[in-house]
């Protein structure tokens, strides 16, 4: 056990009772022992000198294998992409199956937070809804008057990284101004709402298919889906409080999910009853979803 | 000072002069290629190239393409796909959509080196762009394939012939990148590689299905 001795220094407790020569030196850097002082004959080796080799190392010398890592170099962010195929797996399948009472952020992603699921899911959302956008084009235009259109794939990738990134900001400062703790680390957020756009992906190949009814009973079922994923998850936390407040909490989470669902729908794929022609336009997001509200 | 000068350079004393050719004149064998002829060198640069392309094509050896990387072949065949992916462009707009892919394919490239290295992979970023160009082969060949059948008369078939050339494509060149790339990662990791691999190479395969043009 390692205490304080009278000369100050950290000492093992057997060697401080130990008034005579030997000494137990637990533990002293390699190169403090000097082989020429002892044979030299320094006469002022006594207890409170040998006490000096019994200090413990300092805690970085401990951990070797774990090197500090700057920001510029990309071993630095390597630790937010410590995860396998399976866990990838097993967190996408938990995370467009609602069970009532497990939280699969609990069982699989508290842990181990990545960053490479919800990355990839995202940039797939933002490619399968551009392209799916230029199929629709390409189907109900002419072959004279189709062009590629670029600007889907930039306006896409904009409205889902706003959601991804704005959803878990806006929750962070409410926990913390809410509860004063830090419940889910940003990162965990950043997580939860990546994942939860998996179950857009199918949908959004399913959004070619120009049936008015079908869009929007399958972007209805798809935002509850994947909506109610996101409320079991925040539920433990948010119970803690009023029940009417975290009702209404957990209703506008829902809300501002199929929000953004009706958005990207509207936006990109909406036939209305009204005309076959799609409008074209994308300039900006609101003019389009304003012209193109159903009856 | 200007004594000094005067009697350095005017001085009547032997100095040692050290005099000699630049050039090597001790071993043959070394790697100076600067007094070769101009047409050694493209020709061998050329040679490597189009080698690599064959590699690329039919993937049997898994060296070269990594260890001897070069950018010509993405270059070129980047560059070549982007002007043939033109669609319906007026004189002013084709400069956008040209850099509009060109721009794609780099950023495209750049993300997944930069996957494949977070996740642990122990590539060098050129290896992997020099890897992913030179598997667009097949996709370009099909894109050129595309263009021809455009002339002929049966519209409607068309488009199911054109689809599944591109498909064929697309599948040789993901067989081909995950000859190349699927060693270098960790097994438990494999598919987390390849997926974005698959990502980019299908949106190239759609752009160039998409891609229609008017006469």
């Amino acid at each position: 056990m390692m205490m304080f001795a009278s000369d100050g220094f950290l000492t093992d407790n057997s060697s401080s009772t130990n008034t005579g020569q030997t000494h137990v030196f637990t533990s002293f850097p390699n190169s403090a022992v000097d082989v020429d002082d002892e044979h030299s004959g320094n006469k002022t080796i006594n207890q409170s000198d040998s006490n000096q080799y019994t200090l413990p190392l300092p805690a970085t010398a401990n951990e070797t294998t774990s090197e500090q890592y700057h920001l510029w170099q990309i071993e630095y962010y390597q630790k937010y992409f410590q995860v396998d195929t399976r866990q990838v797996v097993e967190r996408l399948i938990g995370s467009i199956t609602p069970r009532p009472n497990k939280s699969y952020f609990d069982s699989t992603i508290r842990q181990n937070p990545d960053l490479y699921g919800p990355f990839w899911v995202c940039v797939t959302f933002i490619l399968t809804v551009a392209i799916s956008g230029n199929i629709v084009d390409y189907f109900h235009k002419s072959a004279t008057e189709f062009q590629i259109d670029f600007s889907k794939i930039t306006l896409s990738a904009l409205l889902i990284l706003i959601y991804w990134w704005l959803m878990p900001t806006a929750i962070y400062f409410f926990f913390r101004w809410r509860l004063n703790r830090i419940e889910y680390t940003f990162l965990e957020l950043l997580c939860i709402y990546g994942y939860s756009l998996t179950i857009f992906i199918p949908i959004s190949i399913l959004w070619i298919i120009p049936i008015n009814w079908l869009q929007w009973t399958s972007t209805l079922i798809a935002s509850i889906i994947s909506g109610s994923v996101l409320i079991v998850t925040f539920w433990p936390t948010i119970n803690s409080d009023h029940k009417r407040f975290s009702a209404l909490s957990m209703l506008i989470i829902l809300f501002v999910h199929l929000l953004m669902a009706l958005c990207i729908m509207l936006v990109f794929f909406h036939v209305s009853d009204k005309n076959i022609n799609p409008t074209t336009e994308t300039t900006t997001v609101f003019t389009t979803v304003l012209s193109t509200t159903p009856k | 000072m200007n004594n000094d000068q005067n009697s350095f350079l005017s001085s009547s004393q032997p100095i040692d002069i050290i005099d000699g050719n630049i050039t090597s004149t001790s071993n043959q064998n070394e790697l100076s290629t600067l007094d070769e002829p101009i047409f050694e060198t493209i020709k061998r640069d050329l040679s490597a190239v189009l080698r690599k392309f064959s590699h690329a094509l039919i993937p049997r050896q898994s060296l070269t393409l990594l260890q001897q990387w070069d950018l010509w072949g993405p270059l070129i065949l980047v560059t070549t796909l982007a002007i043939l992916l033109q669609t319906n462009t007026t004189k002013t707009s084709s400069g956008m959509h040209f850099a509009e892919v060109f721009i794609l394919m780099l950023i495209g490239s750049i993300a997944i080196t930069i996957n494949s290295q977070l996740l642990g992979g122990k590539i060098s970023f050129f290896q992997s762009i020099c890897v992913l160009g030179y598997c667009l082969l097949p996709l370009l060949i099909s894109a050129f394939i595309n263009n021809f059948l455009f002339y002929l008369p049966y519209k409607s078939i068309l488009h199911i012939i054109r689809f599944l050339i591109v498909m064929i494509a697309f599948t040789w060149t993901m067989y081909a990148s995950i000859c190349f790339l699927g060693q270098t990662q960790h097994p438990n990791r494999r598919i987390l590689v390849l997926y974005p691999i698959f990502l980019f190479y299908f949106l190239v395969s759609w752009l160039i299905i998409l891609h229609t043009h008017s006469k």
